[in-house]
C-alpha cells in the first residue's frame, strides 16, 4: 500500500513535471524529413517542333499557360530596339480581331495575356481557358504591325529610356554588362535612342517572320486542366503554326580583364553607390561541378547568412543587403557577381571587405557546421518549391533545354549532400576569382573617388553608356546667392567680424620651422599698400619680397611686369585684394580632405591661384599657387589649420606648405594686429 | 474537384426539367465551392494571445507567423521611424537564440522568413518544410517572451535602416511617391499616418535604449498579438504545441490607444516635391478615404480596376493608347485601419504638361461621377475581382497573411471566404456614390513630382 502511495505520487509528481518542464534552451530537433513525390508533367509534341507539357492541378479552378521560343541570345546590333518593338506590338489584336475587341474580351473575362519577344502568358479561370488560349495563339501566329502603333511605341520606349538616365540602379546594370560581355555580345548590348530611331516597322515584321516560329518552343500549361481535352486545344491552335529558318549566329567570345581594376561610373546624384565585382567563367547545368557551385554561391553570398552580407550588413552596417550570384548559362560565358550598395562614405571600405570574402572562401576552408546548414536549406528550398505547380513545369523544361538527364531533380538533393568542404574550396578557387575582376562602382565622384584611389587598384573612368572617359572633375555647383563677397565676408567673420577686419591698419605674421637643423622663419607684414615677405634662416635673412602699387620686388630686383600685373596680394588680408581682382572668381565647391570649400579662383596668363574657404566654417583651408614661365611650371601649395585668437584676430597656427615635392610645416610663432609695423620695413 | 464538375454537368442535364431536385443540385454547387473555402479553428490562450490554425495537408510546407497590434502611428512624436527600427531589433537574439544567428537557424532547417511593418501592425513569419513545426513556434514565442534589446543591437540596426532608406526611397526613382513620404505630410495634419514607417534620419538617430525596452513592454504582449500557424499541421496536435510554448508568456497591461481625428480637407493642397532620380516627372491626386473596413473602401479598389485594371481600362486607353498623353497610369486604393488615401496618376509622354494630364484625370473622374458605368464594365469588374478572389489563396504563406491580417484589421477572420461577397455586393450606383463623396478637386493633393536638378 504505501508502495502504491509512493509510486502514485511519484508519477503524479513527474507527470506535473513533464508538463512544467519546457526547457527553451534546448532548439527544438526536427521531426521525420516528409515524404515528397516529384511528379512528372504529361508531354506531347507537334510537328512543328513545338513541344508541350500539361502539369494538371485541381486545387484552385485556374490555368496559366506559358509559351516560350527557346532560340537562345539574339544580337540586335545596330538596331538595338527591334525585340522591344514587337515585344510591344504583339498582343495588339490580330488579323482576325481588332486591338480593342481583344483587349476587352481578355478584360472582360478578368484574364490576363501578355507577350514577350520570344514568348507569352496567360492565366484565367479554368472555365474560360479555351477562350483565353485562342486569342494567345491567333495574337502569336496572325498579328498585326501598324505604323500608328509602332511610332507610339517608339515614343514610348524613348521616353522609357530617357526615364532611366538618373537611377544608379538601372545605369549600373546597364554599363555593367556592356563592360562584362562587350558591347557586340547579346548580353552586353542595349538600346539607345539611336538605336532605337534606327529601327523600322519592316525591321519589326522581319524580327518576327525570323524568330517568332514553333521551331524550338515550349508551351507549358499548369492548373485545373484534363489532359486529353487540353491535347485537342493545343493541337487546334498551333497545329498549323509552320516552323520557319533560324539564322545561326556564333556568340562572340568573352574574356575577364588581364588583372583586377577597378571601372567608375559618376552619377552626381546617388547617395550610395552600386559596388559590383564581376567576372565570368563557364558554368553549365550539366557540369558535375554544379551542385558544389550553388552551395559555394550560397555560402559567399546566397542569402542573409552568407559572409557577404554577415560582413557588410551585420558586421558593419554599410548596406541594407550585400548578395552574390553565379548561374549556369547555356549560350555563353556565365558572369559571377557580387555586389551591394552602400553609402557613398564607405565605398571603399566596401571593395576591401567584398574582395577579402571571396578570398576567404577560396583561401580557408568553409566551417563544416555551415556547410551543413547550407546543405539544409537548399533541402528545405527544394522541397517547399513543390507547393507550387509550376515547379514541376521549370524542371521539365529544365532537362529538356539543358540536356540535363531525365533522373536530375530526382538526384538533386542526393548530389547536394555529397559535396565536401574540400569541394566548396576548389570550386571558389575555379569560379571565383580577386584576381582577374572588374570592380565596378557606379557613384558619386566627388564623394567616393578620393578614398577610392587609396585602394591600390588601377581605376578606369566610364561615362553611362559604357564608354571609356576621363577621370570627373571633382566639383559641386555653388548654391544660390553664394557669391565670392559673401565667401570672404564669412571669412572675415570668422576670424574676427567683418567690421573689426576692415578697421585694421597693419598685420604681421611669423611663422617657423626648422628643415635640416636649420631654423627657418617666414615673417609677413602687411598695411592697406604694402606687402613683405622675409625668410630667414638661422637669424639670417635669405629672401625678401616687397610689393606696393608700382610692383613686386624680390630682393631689391623688380619682377617683370607681365608676372608682377598678376601678383594681386596687395591688403592687410590677401582677401582685400582678391575682393578687387576682377581676373578672381567663386569657382566651384571642391572636397579639401573630406571637407567641402568654396573655391576663388584666379586665372592669368603666368599665375593661376586658387584660394578655398571652409563651407561650413568660413575659414581659409589652402592657397594653391601654379606659376609657368618661360615653358616651366611652379607649383606651391599651403594648408591652414589649428585657428588661434591673437589680439581679437584668428590666425591659422599651422601652415604646412609645399613647394614641387618638399613639405613643410610651419607655426606661428608670433601675430601681432596695428603693431610693429612701420613703412620702414618695406623698403 | 474534377469529378465534381463532371458530376454536376451530367447532373444538371438530367434535372433540367426535374425542379424538385434542385435542393440537391445547390448542395452540389456549394460543395464546390466549399473546396475552394479556407477552414480555420480559432481560439484564446488565457494570456490573451489569440490563435488561428488552418490545416492543409496538399504540401509538405508550413508558415508561422505572430502579427503584433502597433505599427508607426502609435509612436512617439520625434520618433518616427521606431516600430519599423524595434522590427529590426527583434532579429538580434533573444535569451536562447544567439545574437546573429537568427537567420542561419532559420535556413539551416530549410526555412525561409522575414518580417514587415506598416502604420498599423508589425508581422513576422517563417515557413518551413512541415517537420520544422516546433521550431518555428519556438522561434516565435521566443521572441514574444525574451528578446535582446541592447545597445549593440541598436547601433548596428541603426546603420542598416538607414541604408534601407536609402536604398529603397533616396536613391531610387519615386520613392517618395512608392513609400508615400512624399505624400501623406500633406493629408495627414494631425494624424501619425502623415509621418513615413522608415521615419526620418533625425528621429532613427535620437532614438534611445531605454525608449526601445518601453516600447517592447508596452506593445509586444501577447494580449496585443495573433499567432496563426497553416499549412501541413495537425490541429489537435498543434493546439498543445502552441499552449506548450506561448502558454508561459505573461500576459500585458491593456494599451491605451490615443484617436486622432482629422479635419476635412475642403481645399486643394496643391504641392510640389523633388526627386533627383528620376527624368520623367509625374502628375499625381490623393484623395483621403474612409478606413480598411468601410464598405466604401471595396468601392474604390473596384474604381481604381475601372480606371487601370488592364489594357481596356479608361485612363490606360485612354491616356496611354488613344490620346497618346501619357507612357503609364496609375490608380490605386491603401485603406488602412483608421484612414485610406486613393492615388491616381499619370507620366507624361514627351511634351505633355503636367497640368494637360491633371484636366484629362479630372474628365475621367467627372465621368464616374456623372454617369453610371455600363452593365458590360460591371460585369468586367465582377469578372476580375472574381478572379483575384481565386488566386489569393494559392500559397500556405499568403493564407497565414490574411488570417492575421483580417482577424487584426478587420476583426473578422472569415473575410477571407467572403470578401468575394462584399464585391458581389457592390452596384453601379455604389460606384457613382463613392465617386461623388470622395474624389473632388477640393478634398485632393494635387501633387507634382519633378526632376531636381542633378548637381554636377
Amino acid at each position: 500500500m504505501k508502495n502504491n502511495i509512493v509510486t502514485f505520487i511519484a508519477v503524479f509528481l513527474i507527470s506535473i513535471g513533464a508538463q512544467a518542464q519546457l526547457d527553451r534552451s534546448v532548439q527544438p530537433k526536427a521531426g521525420p524529413a516528409p515524404k515528397i513525390q516529384l511528379g512528372k508533367p504529361q508531354t506531347f509534341n507537334l510537328k512543328n517542333g513545338m513541344k508541350v507539357m500539361v502539369v494538371e492541378n485541381h486545387k484552385l479552378p485556374r490555368v496559366s499557360a506559358s509559351l516560350s521560343l527557346d532560340n537562345g541570345p539574339i544580337f540586335e546590333g545596330d538596331k538595338a530596339g527591334v525585340r522591344s518593338l514587337l515585344s510591344s506590338l504583339l498582343g495588339n489584336g490580330s488579323k482576325n480581331i481588332s486591338k480593342d475587341d481583344f483587349n476587352e474580351k481578355v478584360d472582360y473575362l478578368g484574364a490576363r495575356i501578355s507577350f514577350g519577344s520570344q514568348g507569352a502568358n496567360m492565366s484565367s479561370l479554368s472555365k474560360y481557358f479555351p477562350t483565353i488560349l485562342n486569342l494567345m495563339a491567333d495574337a502569336a501566329k496572325n498579328p498585326v504591325f501598324t505604323q500608328e502603333e509602332f511610332d507610339k511605341e517608339v515614343t514610348k520606349l524613348i521616353e522609357g529610356l530617357k526615364g532611366g538616365e538618373n537611377s544608379v540602379g538601372e545605369i549600373a546594370n546597364r554599363v555593367q554588362g556592356a563592360l562584362t560581355y562587350g558591347k557586340n555580345h547579346p548580353y552586353g548590348e542595349f538600346e539607345t535612342e539611336a538605336s532605337v530611331k534606327n529601327v523600322s516597322l519592316t525591321d519589326v515584321q522581319e524580327f518576327y517572320n525570323t524568330y517568332f516560329v514553333p521551331n524550338n518552343a515550349y508551351l507549358v500549361i499548369i492548373g485545373d486542366v484534363d489532359y486529353k481535352e487540353v491535347k485537342k486545344l493545343v493541337k487546334k491552335q498551333f497545329g498549323k503554326w509552320k516552323k520557319g529558318t533560324i539564322p545561326s549566329y556564333t556568340m562572340p567570345s568573352v574574356s575577364n580583364v588581364a588583372k583586377t581594376e577597378i571601372n567608375f561610373i559618376n552619377m552626381p546624384n546617388a547617395v550610395q553607390s552600386d559596388v559590383s565585382v564581376i567576372s565570368t567563367t563557364n558554368l553549365t547545368m550539366n557540369n558535375p561541378d554544379y551542385f558544389a557551385v550553388l552551395l559555394a554561391n550560397q555560402i559567399l553570398g546566397g542569402d542573409f547568412d552568407s559572409y557577404l552580407n554577415m560582413n557588410l550588413r551585420e558586421k558593419h552596417g554599410y548596406t541594407y543587403g550585400a548578395r552574390s550570384g553565379l548561374r549556369a548559362s547555356r549560350h555563353t560565358v556565365a558572369k559571377f557577381k557580387a555586389s551591394t550598395t552602400v553609402r557613398n562614405t564607405v565605398t571603399d571600405s566596401t571593395v576591401v571587405e567584398i574582395l577579402k570574402e571571396i578570398n576567404n572562401i577560396r583561401t580557408k576552408d568553409v566551417d563544416a557546421e555551415k556547410l551543413k546548414a547550407v546543405k539544409s536549406s537548399y533541402v528545405g528550398k527544394f522541397v517547399m518549391a513543390l507547393e507550387r505547380p509550376s515547379t514541376l513545369a521549370r524542371y521539365a523544361l529544365n532537362i529538356e533545354t539543358n540536356k540535363l538527364p531525365t533522373t536530375f531533380y530526382e538526384n538533386y538533393l542526393a548530389n547536394i549532400n555529397k559535396v565536401s568542404v574540400a569541394d566548396i574550396k576548389r570550386v571558389a578557387q575555379k569560379y571565383f576569382t580577386t584576381e582577374q575582376a572588374r570592380v565596378v562602382v557606379t557613384g558619386k565622384a566627388i564623394d567616393v573617388l578620393p578614398n577610392l584611389e587609396k585602394a591600390g587598384y588601377t581605376i578606369n573612368y566610364f561615362d553611362k553608356q559604357g564608354n571609356s572617359t576621363d577621370k570627373p572633375e571633382m566639383t559641386k555647383p555653388i548654391p544660390a546667392g553664394t557669391t565670392k563677397e559673401t565667401v570672404i565676408n564669412s571669412y572675415f567673420d570668422a576670424i574676427g567680424g567683418k567690421d573689426n577686419i576692415t578697421a585694421i591698419a597693419s598685420t604681421m605674421t611669423v611663422y617657423e620651422t626648422e628643415m635640416n637643423g636649420s631654423k627657418i622663419s617666414v615673417t609677413e607684414k602687411r598695411t592697406a599698400t604694402n606687402y613683405l615677405a622675409s625668410t630667414a634662416m638661422n637669424g639670417a635673412t635669405v629672401m625678401k619680397i616687397t610689393a606696393n602699387n608700382e610692383g613686386v620686388y624680390m630682393n631689391g630686383q623688380a619682377l617683370p611686369p607681365a608676372m608682377s600685373n598678376e601678383m594681386k596680394i596687395l591688403g592687410t588680408f590677401t582677401e582685400f585684394s582678391l575682393l578687387n581682382n576682377e581676373n578672381a572668381t567663386l569657382n566651384s565647391i571642391e572636397m579639401i580632405d573630406g571637407k567641402e570649400a568654396f573655391v576663388i579662383k584666379t586665372t592669368g596668363e603666368i599665375i593661376n591661384s586658387s584660394v578655398y574657404y571652409d563651407v561650413k566654417t568660413g575659414l581659409k583651408l589652402k592657397e594653391a599657387q601654379s606659376t609657368s614661365m618661360g615653358g616651366r611650371t611652379q607649383n606651391q601649395e599651403a594648408t591652414f589649420s589649428d585657428y588661434k585668437e591673437f589680439n581679437g584676430i584668428k590666425f591659422a597656427t599651422k601652415k604646412t606648405g609645399s613647394m614641387g615635392p618638399q613639405k613643410m610645416t610651419f607655426t606661428l610663432a608670433d601675430a601681432k594686429v596695428n603693431e610693429d609695423v612701420n613703412d620702414a620695413d618695406f623698403k | 474537384m474534377r469529378l465534381i464538375h463532371y458530376k454536376l454537368i451530367n447532373l444538371k442535364i438530367f434535372l433540367m426539367k426535374k425542379i424538385y431536385y434542385l435542393p440537391l443540385l445547390a448542395m452540389l454547387i456549394g460543395t464546390s465551392l466549399f473546396a475552394q473555402k479556407v477552414a480555420f479553428e480559432e481560439f484564446d490562450l488565457d494570456n490573451g494571445l489569440h490563435v488561428i490554425l488552418h490545416q492543409d495537408n496538399t504540401a509538405p510546407v508550413v508558415t508561422t507567423a505572430v502579427m503584433y497590434h502597433v505599427g508607426a502611428k502609435d509612436e512617439a512624436a520625434g520618433r518616427t521611424g521606431m516600430a519599423h527600427f524595434f522590427e529590426h531589433l527583434l532579429f538580434e537574439g533573444t535569451e536562447n537564440i544567439e545574437r546573429g544567428t537568427w537567420f542561419k537557424t532559420v535556413s539551416s532547417n530549410g526555412g525561409t522568413n522575414n518580417a514587415n511593418t506598416t502604420q498599423d501592425r508589425t508581422y513576422y513569419y517563417e515557413t518551413f518544410p512541415s517537420n520544422n513545426l516546433e521550431l518555428g513556434l519556438w522561434m516565435e514565442s521566443e521572441r514574444m517572451l525574451h528578446p535582446v534589446i541592447n545597445q549593440i543591437g541598436v547601433d548596428t540596426q541603426n546603420e542598416v535602416v538607414k541604408e534601407e532608406k536609402r536604398s529603397r526611397i533616396d536613391n531610387a526613382p519615386y520613392g517618395k511617391i512608392i513609400y508615400k513620404t512624399g505624400i501623406n505630410k500633406y493629408i495627414f495634419k494631425t494624424h501619425p499616418y502623415g509621418n513615413s514607417v522608415i521615419g526620418s534620419m533625425e528621429d532613427l538617430n535620437a532614438a534611445k535604449l531605454s525608449e526601445f525596452k518601453a516600447f517592447f513592454k508596452e506593445y509586444y504582449i501577447p494580449n496585443n498579438a495573433v499567432l496563426v500557424v497553416a499549412g501541413d499541421i495537425e490541429t489537435e496536435k498543434t493546439k498543445s504545441l502552441v499552449r506548450k510554448y506561448f502558454g508561459d508568456i505573461p500576459k500585458g497591461a491593456p494599451i491605451q490607444r490615443k484617436t486622432v481625428t482629422e479635419k476635412d480637407i475642403t481645399e486643394t493642397i496643391k504641392a510640389t516635391e523633388y526627386d533627383s532620380n528620376i527624368q520623367i516627372p509625374l502628375k499625381v491626386f490623393v484623395y483621403r478615404t474612409p478606413e480598411n473596413t468601410s464598405k466604401d473602401s471595396y468601392v474604390l479598389d473596384m474604381i481604381s480596376s475601372i480606371l487601370t485594371g488592364g489594357k481596356s481600362s479608361r485612363m490606360y486607353k485612354n491616356l496611354v493608347d488613344t490620346k497618346k498623353m501619357a507612357l503609364q497610369v496609375l490608380a490605386f486604393n491603401t485603406s488602412q485601419e483608421d484612414y485610406g488615401t486613393y492615388t491616381m496618376g499619370a507620366l507624361p509622354l514627351g511634351d505633355v504638361s503636367l497640368d494637360d494630364l491633371g484636366t484629362e484625370m479630372d474628365l475621367e473622374i467627372e465621368k464616374l461621377q456623372n454617369e453610371l458605368i455600363s452593365e458590360k464594365e460591371y460585369q468586367k469588374l465582377q469578372n476580375q475581382f472574381e478572379n483575384r478572389f481565386v488566386s489569393s489563396n494559392a500559397s500556405v504563406q499568403g493564407i497565414t497573411n490574411s488570417l492575421a491580417r483580417n482577424y487584426m484589421l478587420y476583426d473578422d477572420v472569415n473575410l477571407i471566404n467572403t470578401k468575394i461577397e462584399i464585391f458581389r455586393s457592390i452596384t453601379r450606383e455604389d460606384i457613382q456614390r463613392v465617386a461623388k463623396k470622395y474624389l473632388n478637386k477640393n478634398q485632393r493633393l494635387d501633387l507634382d513630382y519633378l526632376k531636381q536638378e542633378a548637381t554636377k
